[in-house]
This record gives C-alpha cells, sequence and structure tokens, in this order.
C-alpha cells in the first residue's frame, strides 16, 4: 500500500514540476528582495506602503514610477536655455526672431543631426525631406520640407513647430533636447534646395497659415 | 516633282503636329500624378475625404477658373463657397498655397484626379494548414507509446510460449514472476522515473528566476509588427532613451499621440491576433490610448484640465507590463551597449519587428550575457579616420600588438568585460 502511494506521489511531483510553464506568469525568483529592487527605479512597482503620497492616487495612476516631465523653470546640465514664447499664435508669430544658437558644425555633429532627423522626422518626412516618409500616407498634412514655404520659414519658427507641434504633428521636446532640435534644422537647411530671393519673397507672401 | 514636294511637307509637318501633340499630353498626364503626390497628395486624396475634402466632383462645385485662383492664394479668397469651405475644415486650416502652379500644372493634376481610380485590393488565400505540426508530434507520440505497448505483450507471451515448452521438454520451471514484481522492469521504471525526474528538477531549477517566453497581456494590444515591421518607425523613435541612458525607456503616452492624433482607425494590412488566435479590434486598441491620453477623438483636441494638475482631465500613464527584468544585483545599461558597443536591439531581443505581443527572447542568464562579452570584439578608436570608441585608448598597446601580429583580435573578455565588478556591485 505504502508502495502505491509513494509511486502516486512521486507521479503527481512530476506531473506538477512539468506543468506549471504559463507564458503569462512571470515565474518563480529564489530571493524576491535580490530580484525587486527595494531602492527606487524607474518603472519598477512603487511600493504603495512606502512611497506613494496617498492611497488613492496610488491606485489610480501612481504604481509605478513613470517618466514624469522636468521640474518647470529648471534647465539640464549642458542644456540649451529655454526661449520664453508661449505655445500659441502670438507665440508662433514671435518665434521667427530667435536666432539658432547652433551655427559651427564639424561633419561628425551633422552627421549625428541627420541620424536624428531619419529616427524622429524621416517616418514622415521622408528620407530627402519630400513629404513622403513610410507613414505620411496615414498623418495627412505632411509638409514636404522641400517647398519654397519651408525653404524661406526661419529657423526659429521651425523651432517652435518642433517644441509645440503644428497642425497634425506632436511636440517633440520630449525626444529631442533642445540643441538636438537646432542640430536637425541645421540638417534640414542641408536638404533643402537653395532659395533664390525672388522665390523667397512669393513664399513669404504667400504664407497664409 | 514640285507637287510631291508640296505634299511631302505637308505630310510632314502635319506629322510632326500629331507627334508634338501626342507627346505633349503624354507628358501632361505624367506630370498630373507627379504634381499630385509631390504637392497636393500629403491632404488630399482624389477619391476620399483626407486632410482637406475629396477632389473628385471638383467641376461640378464651382464655376470653370476658380480653381486657379484657389489654388495660388487660398487665404485671399472671400467668395461664399471659399468662406464655407474654411469653416468645414477650420479643424486642418487654411491650404498652403501653391502659387508657383501654372494653370497648365493645375490642368494636370486635376486630369489625374479625375481619372483616378483606387486599385483594387486583393485578399489573400486564408492559411489553415498553420497547425498541421503539432498534430505531427501527437501522432508521433501515440504511435509511439502503441509499439511500446505491443512490444511489452510480445515479450509477456514470449516468455509464456518458452514455459510451456519447457514444460513441455520436462524442464521445470518456477511460476513466472508478474511484470510488476520483476527486479528488471521495476529498476527499469526507477531510472527513467529518477532520469525525468532529475531533468525536470533541475531544469526547473535553472529556470527559477529567467522568463525567457514570458508574454504577459498589457493593457493595451500594442503589435510591433504594424509599428517597427510595416509601418518601419525606428525602434528608437519611442525607446529614445535607449542610447541616453540604462533604461530603453518606455515612451510616454505624447509620443503615441505624434501619430495617434491624425491615426485614429487601424486599417493596416496586417492581421491582429492574440497569442491564443483571439483577433483584436485595432481601433478599439487605439481608443483605449485616447482613454489614457485624455483625448478628444471627436473634437480632435485634448480634454480641458479642470483639476489644474498639468495633464488633461482623466489623463493617467498606461501601466505596461514590465517583461525584461534583471535581478536588482546586475547592473545593465542599454546606452554602452546601444551607442558604444553598436549592438542592434534585435541581438537581444529577438525579431521584435514580427512580434505582435512581445516576450522575452533571450535567457538573460549570465552565462548568456558573458558568452556575448567572450565573442564581441571591440572597436578600438581609429586615429586615422577618428572613428571607433576612445575611451580604451589605453589599451593601444592591443592595438600594437595586432599590428605587429601578436594578437589577431582583442575579445571584450580582455579587456575586463568578465570581472564580477562589472555587473555585480
Amino acid at each position: 500500500m505504502n508502495k502505491i502511494i509513494n509511486i502516486g506521489l512521486t507521479l503527481l511531483a512530476v506531473i506538477t514540476v512539468s506543468s506549471c510553464s504559463n507564458k503569462q506568469k512571470p515565474g518563480k525568483i529564489y530571493m524576491p528582495d535580490m530580484t525587486y529592487s527595494r531602492a527606487y527605479e524607474t518603472y519598477s512597482l512603487l511600493d504603495t506602503t512606502n512611497f506613494s503620497i496617498n492611497r488613492e492616487d496610488a491606485e489610480n495612476r501612481r504604481n509605478a514610477f513613470f517618466n514624469a516631465s522636468p521640474v518647470k523653470g529648471t534647465v539640464k546640465r549642458g542644456e540649451l536655455f529655454l526661449i520664453e514664447d508661449t505655445n500659441d499664435s502670438i507665440g508662433y508669430a514671435n518665434s521667427s526672431k530667435h536666432v539658432n544658437p547652433v551655427t559651427t558644425f564639424t561633419k561628425d555633429e551633422l552627421a549625428e543631426a541627420g541620424r536624428l532627423y531619419n529616427i524622429n522626422c524621416g517616418v514622415c518626412h521622408g528620407e530627402k525631406g519630400g513629404g513622403n516618409g513610410p507613414i505620411a500616407g496615414k498623418i495627412g498634412a505632411v509638409a514636404n520640407l522641400n517647398l519654397p514655404l519651408y525653404v524661406s520659414m526661419t529657423d526659429g519658427t521651425m523651432f517652435h513647430s518642433l517644441t509645440y507641434g503644428k497642425n497634425n504633428m506632436g511636440s517633440y521636446a520630449s525626444q529631442l533636447d533642445r540643441k538636438q532640435r537646432w542640430m536637425v534644422i541645421n540638417y534640414v537647411r542641408t536638404l533643402q534646395p537653395k532659395a533664390s530671393p525672388a522665390k523667397a519673397d512669393s513664399a513669404s507672401v504667400a504664407k497664409t497659415k | 516633282m514640285s507637287r510631291f514636294r508640296k505634299i511631302f511637307n505637308k505630310s510632314f509637318v502635319g506629322l510632326l503636329l500629331l507627334t508634338c501633340l501626342s507627346l505633349s499630353h503624354k507628358s501632361f498626364a505624367a506630370d498630373g500624378e507627379a504634381l499630385f503626390k509631390s504637392m497636393c497628395a500629403n491632404c488630399h486624396k482624389p477619391d476620399k475625404d483626407y486632410t482637406g475634402p475629396a477632389l473628385q466632383g471638383w467641376k461640378d462645385r464651382q464655376p470653370d477658373g476658380w480653381i486657379y485662383k484657389w489654388v495660388a492664394a487660398p487665404g485671399a479668397l472671400i467668395d461664399p463657397y471659399a468662406s464655407a469651405l474654411k469653416t468645414k475644415w477650420k479643424a486642418s486650416g487654411i491650404m498652403t498655397a501653391f502659387p508657383q502652379l501654372k494653370k497648365d500644372e493645375i490642368d494636370a493634376i486635376m486630369k489625374y484626379v479625375d481619372e483616378y481610380k483606387p486599385p483594387v485590393v486583393v485578399e489573400g488565400p486564408k492559411n489553415s494548414n498553420d497547425k498541421n505540426t503539432d498534430g505531427n508530434s501527437l501522432l508521433f507520440g501515440v504511435l509511439t507509446l502503441v509499439f511500446a505497448l505491443i512490444a511489452f505483450i510480445l515479450l509477456q507471451v514470449n516468455s509464456n510460449l518458452k514455459k510451456l515448452s519447457d514444460e513441455k521438454i520436462g524442464v521445470y520451471r518456477s511460476e513466472p514472476v508478474p511484470f510488476y514484481k520483476n527486479k528488471t522492469y521495476l529498476m527499469a521504471g526507477v531510472i527513467g522515473l529518477f532520469a525525468l525526474g532529475g531533468y525536470f528538477a533541475i531544469d526547473g531549477a535553472i529556470g527559477l528566476g529567467r522568463m525567457q517566453n514570458y508574454q504577459p497581456v498589457q493593457p493595451i494590444y500594442y503589435s510591433h509588427t504594424v509599428h517597427a515591421g510595416t509601418n518601419q518607425i525606428s525602434c528608437l523613435y519611442c525607446h529614445g532613451t535607449a542610447q541616453d541612458s540604462k533604461h530603453a525607456g518606455i515612451p510616454s503616452v505624447n509620443v503615441c499621440m505624434n501619430c495617434h492624433k491624425s491615426i485614429a482607425k487601424y486599417e493596416g494590412p496586417d492581421k491582429l491576433e492574440r497569442e491564443d488566435g483571439t483577433a483584436v479590434n485595432g481601433t478599439a486598441e487605439i481608443e483605449k490610448l485616447y482613454e489614457y491620453a485624455g483625448w478628444d477623438p471627436i473634437a480632435k483636441e485634448y480634454k480641458a484640465d479642470k483639476n489644474n494638475d498639468g495633464v488633461p482631465d482623466g489623463a493617467k500613464p498606461i501601466q505596461w507590463v514590465k517583461i525584461h527584468n534583471l535581478p536588482d544585483h546586475v547592473y545593465f545599461n542599454h546606452s554602452q551597449h546601444i551607442k558604444v558597443g553598436k549592438q542592434q536591439c534585435q541581438t537581444c531581443h529577438g525579431n521584435i519587428q514580427e512580434m505582435g505581443e512581445v516576450y522575452q527572447f533571450s535567457t538573460l542568464s549570465m552565462g548568456w550575457c558573458i558568452n556575448c562579452h567572450r565573442e564581441s570584439k571591440v572597436d578600438f578608436f581609429n586615429k586615422a579616420d577618428s572613428t571607433g570608441n576612445k575611451f580604451y585608448s589605453i589599451y593601444e598597446k592591443f592595438h600594437n600588438d595586432i599590428k605587429n601580429k601578436k594578437l589577431d583580435s582583442v575579445t571584450v573578455e580582455k579587456i575586463g568585460g568578465t570581472e564580477c565588478q562589472k555587473c555585480h556591485y
């Protein structure tokens, strides 16, 4: 009788061990306190009893450390200073007077700007700025940066559009820091055809937006 | 003679005219398409409303000649139809002016628009033979069992027959031992169980803390096949911090909204399916995103921020389930591997651009890390074209050794890539 029970138990153990591979569960670990950080760690779960401000907050939106926007008025180390323009038509109109602070750039820096352009902009505006990137057809109203309108547009206005977004385009302030945005604008200039003065005039007259 | 010349001349001129006409006609048709695609297609579709109105039927809406004025300066036109247009398409803004387009170019574009027919979509045959391989392995298993049973019965029959024949000859044999008491069978069974149990026990023990193939259900069905595969969005568009920091950042909702402000419906060619085969409604998943973002898809704007917390009311971060988790005692930095080591995302994460639901591709075990560090070559600083990694310039000795043919390459291990403190500290 004992023997049968033993055999049965062994079989049961084998079956249990072999059947607990559920892909949707993370699985077991040896020592949880060595695996899951007790210290602050990005994207890890908050220990609600220790960190969260109040219970409701914890349940609604703060059970994990998400990426937060920078504290207002702070400047990251090595970052260019903030341009105080507002996200509206007044700020947009005002933006043209801002001068691109990144005036000299090496070949490497331009290549880096091109890389950033291809990652963040090329998907809509196209590798050559023609407004024909892989998903341009799905977004709609993607600007062809080689049109006279954009050739004559000032760097400052482009910077405003990159920072706050324009029409269908969103803000790229979270993806490119200020220097990178100016660098990308420099790169766009290298893609564009050289503006002839007459053309630039007619385009600025036609600027209706 | 002169008469012939006259006829020849006349016909030649006529032919020339005809050729010119037909050529110019052809170039117009081609131009129309090219012009439409470069100037208009970003906002207009010939047969459907898009950012701007559908263009087909333009002739019936306004008298001849109106379109030239509109294209040249849409902002300046103030007739009732133009005003109505501007009100109806307020969300898109006023159309960009194209003063550089000539009348014949506009004619060519509109001709292309009128003749445009949407391409016919051919649906591929449904693939119903997906499960065949699974069926085969089951069949083989059953066959093996059946053969094992037959072999066992034959063995029994054999021993019984032997006993009978022996008795006939007169050799006495003791009563046969039933198979469950037969020591050979028992021993084989015990060894088999021991091997099986040992295999599972060790396999399970090694697997503890490793989450290979972990594929949790995420709050939104986000398909990398659609985004990184079909639409060719760079990995670094969303996970840009992978090149700057320890973490390959999970994009905040505003990054999703860069595109999904405009894309509210899923109309892609890829079939969205969960791992268990249930179909996924892409449009419903995008609506979930709008919930998180606090975006009103009908008004096409973010909801108001009445409670002054800096985000639209009701907006909250998406709680994605973290898949890749290294133990707390291991330090891993994405930027070191992406920017300095120039590794592709796929090296560790597998063919992520083909994953509907993401799973952990690699074991992320220590042996797996060490193995790659043993094999990967270091890209040293090259003075000639100033490329490569300056950090290791103190290892110029290795460089010179290679030059002098003392070494043929340097592995990561040789520059300290397997020191314990590189990962454990």
